[in-house]
């Protein structure tokens, strides 16, 4: 039987298509189960701050680690690596990234998207770019919380910290952006997403890391190393992590290297969405 | 005329199970009813036929494209899928509107359009409540209005007055033709044969997956009068109607059922008639859902394979 020609009608492009799913996912994840979760997880570092804020005000002595003075921005570099890149950013990427396609597959809402003149990436690509926007407009307003707040102990300057500020907002972003690349592909090929990206974040990635050699180039953790600013207070546990880790490439390698990650990953989460069959069940 | 939708040796399986077995056929332009039993292969049709779906084997053509993977037919098809699914939070205009600037046209286009839909459906006064709100008959029209308000030439609507009241099964049946009449192209599916036989006398029949019959298939029709017709009346006086049915020969037995009465009646053309009348009436409060179970065109299909 021989092909018939297909169809000439207009349809709208890839990134008109995508910002349309993007304004109607946007607000469906804004107020959804899962950012009742997110504002919980981000409420964690800001009660940090807000106790290590009170203890500093009554005891007015700083804090100290192995006896030396440690500043507000060292330890707001801490939280910032340690609570948002090394755990809170993961997080969001795995149960936002994994559940972009999922959860109209599951609510059964995909019919109505994928029987309109659209790519299906575009779906994709759009509901990647409202879980960018969601996470970022959530996170962001939480770590410039944590910086008010953990700066000025043991006499820090907000004035002076904050450069490092917006550098950290732009690594949380990258990283926010990278992870939630990562795991859509995930969310796309495998039928259990949410377990293999647990496992990839805080299994594989945390093991590999500490061991040399070129495994740990598979990992997002790699490249964002790469984008810590703060200096770290010495002997803490967190600089002797950072000793072992302390490998790492060059700025502009990570950017390039998460960049390609992106769009590496972003691309074939978008094939699969077009060539798979998703069957809903009844 | 080329058909509308071209089956050539269609397959569908999953893994191990059949879901449609080398169906070959050809729709034509008009209203055309898809009827079979719950796991008969409807669904799946419907799937292929809107490409959610990538055939096994053969191929299929609608509109005279291959529908797999060829979002540009999108702007030609509208469906109404079977499934109860929703933005809950969004209102019935926010939804439709949302979904219509998919089809590419710009915000005060998308709105003006969604709003001829609903209103088309006859749901204007509720097209500002949030769909969670709404009642099952009402989800069923807004489904129909994101399906029709692109204005394609193809409707495609999988089981569309299930659940449905009957009034608002009466509106429904009467938008169908309507929309026919207009000059547009209806596939619809369903496992009741009155209500297919309702909108149109030109039928696919399918069973375990593959067509049985197809075309004018009213000598058919005669097979359902032998077999008793069950039909479950959700209603706010329940026993006052059972009160009105048991005054008609044609209703075989009644039982009542967690705020439902459940009539078997051998004559269902003339119970639903009056069943219409009586909720358009509200003699007996409010009628609030009409089902029927598939074990009565099972019936007719066991009757039929065995003949």
């Amino acid at each position: 039987m021989s092909q018939p020609a297909r169809s000439a009608a207009t349809t709208p492009g890839m990134l008109p298509s995508a910002m349309r799913i993007f304004d109607l996912s946007l607000g469906q994840m804004l107020w959804s189960r899962r950012s009742v979760f997110l504002g919980v997880l981000l409420g964690g570092p800001v009660l940090l701050a807000v106790v290590l804020r009170i203890v500093d005000t009554l005891h007015a002595s700083g804090f100290k680690i192995n006896g030396a003075a440690v500043g507000g921005s060292a330890i707001f570099g801490m939280m910032v690596w340690l609570l948002f890149i090394r755990f809170i950013v993961p997080v969001l990427g795995v149960f936002y990234g994994t559940s972009l396609i999922a959860d109209e597959v599951d609510d059964k809402t995909i019919t109505y998207l994928f029987t309109r003149p659209i790519p299906r990436s575009a779906i994709l690509l759009g509901k990647y770019l409202a879980y960018l926007a969601c996470t970022v407009l959530l996170v962001l307003p939480s770590v410039m919380l944590v910086f008010f707040l953990i700066v000025p102990t043991g006499g820090g300057s907000i004035g002076e910290a904050f450069p490092s500020l917006l550098a950290d907002l732009g690594m949380l972003a990258v990283g926010l952006a990278s992870y939630g690349a990562v795991f859509a592909l995930v969310g796309t090929w495998l039928k259990r997403p949410l377990v293999v990206g647990l496992v990839f974040a805080f299994g594989w990635e945390p093991a590999v890391l500490l061991f040399p050699g070129y495994l740990k180039r598979l990992t997002v953790a790699y490249y964002m190393q790469a984008l810590v600013t703060h200096e770290m207070p010495q002997d803490s546990a967190v600089s002797v992590l950072l000793q072992v880790f302390h490998e790492v490439p060059s700025v502009t390698t990570s950017l390039l290297c998460l960049a390609a990650i992106i769009t590496l990953t972003l691309w074939l989460a978008g094939r699969a969405v077009e060539q798979r069959e998703y069957v809903l069940e009844q | 005329m080329a058909g509308l939708v071209v089956a050539d040796h269609l397959s569908k399986w999953y893994g191990q199970v059949i879901g449609l077995n080398d169906v070959s056929v050809t729709v034509p332009p008009g209203i055309t009813g898809l009827l079979g039993p719950n796991g008969a292969g409807k669904s799946t049709f419907m799937k292929l036929i809107t490409g959610q779906l990538k055939p096994s084997k053969g191929d299929i053509t609608v509109l005279g494209e291959p529908i797999w993977q060829n979002p540009g037919l999108y702007n030609r098809i509208g469906f109404c899928p079977e499934q109860d699914a929703f933005y809950d939070r969004m209102t019935g205009l926010e939804w439709v509107t949302a979904l219509v600037r998919l089809n590419g046209v710009t915000d005060t286009e998308a709105a003006a359009m969604a709003a001829k839909a609903i209103d088309d459906v006859e749901l204007t006064e509720a097209a500002g409540k949030k769909i969670g709100a709404y009642s099952k008959g009402m989800r069923q029209r807004i489904k129909m209005a994101q399906a029709l308000a692109h204005n394609p030439e193809l409707l495609i609507l999988d089981e569309p007055l299930s659940g449905m009241d009957p009034i608002a099964r009466r509106k429904s049946i009467r938008m169908i033709k309507d929309w026919g009449r207009a000059g547009k192209s209806v596939i619809v599916s369903s496992h009741i044969l009155h209500e297919i036989e309702s909108m149109t006398a030109n039928i696919l029949l399918i069973n375990q997956g593959r067509i049985l019959a197809e075309g004018n298939v009213h000598q058919i029709r005669d097979l359902i009068d032998e077999h008793p017709h069950t039909v479950h009346i959700k209603a706010d006086q329940t026993r006052a109607l059972a009160r009105e049915f048991l005054g008609h020969d044609d209703v075989l037995s009644l039982k009542f059922e967690d705020g439902a009465v459940v009539v078997q009646t051998a004559k269902p053309d003339a119970f639903y008639a009056r069943l219409t009348d009586l909720a358009a009436s509200g003699a007996h409060g409010a009628i609030h859902e009409v089902t029927s179970p598939d074990d009565n065109l099972q019936a007719v299909f066991q009757y039929l394979v065995k003949s």
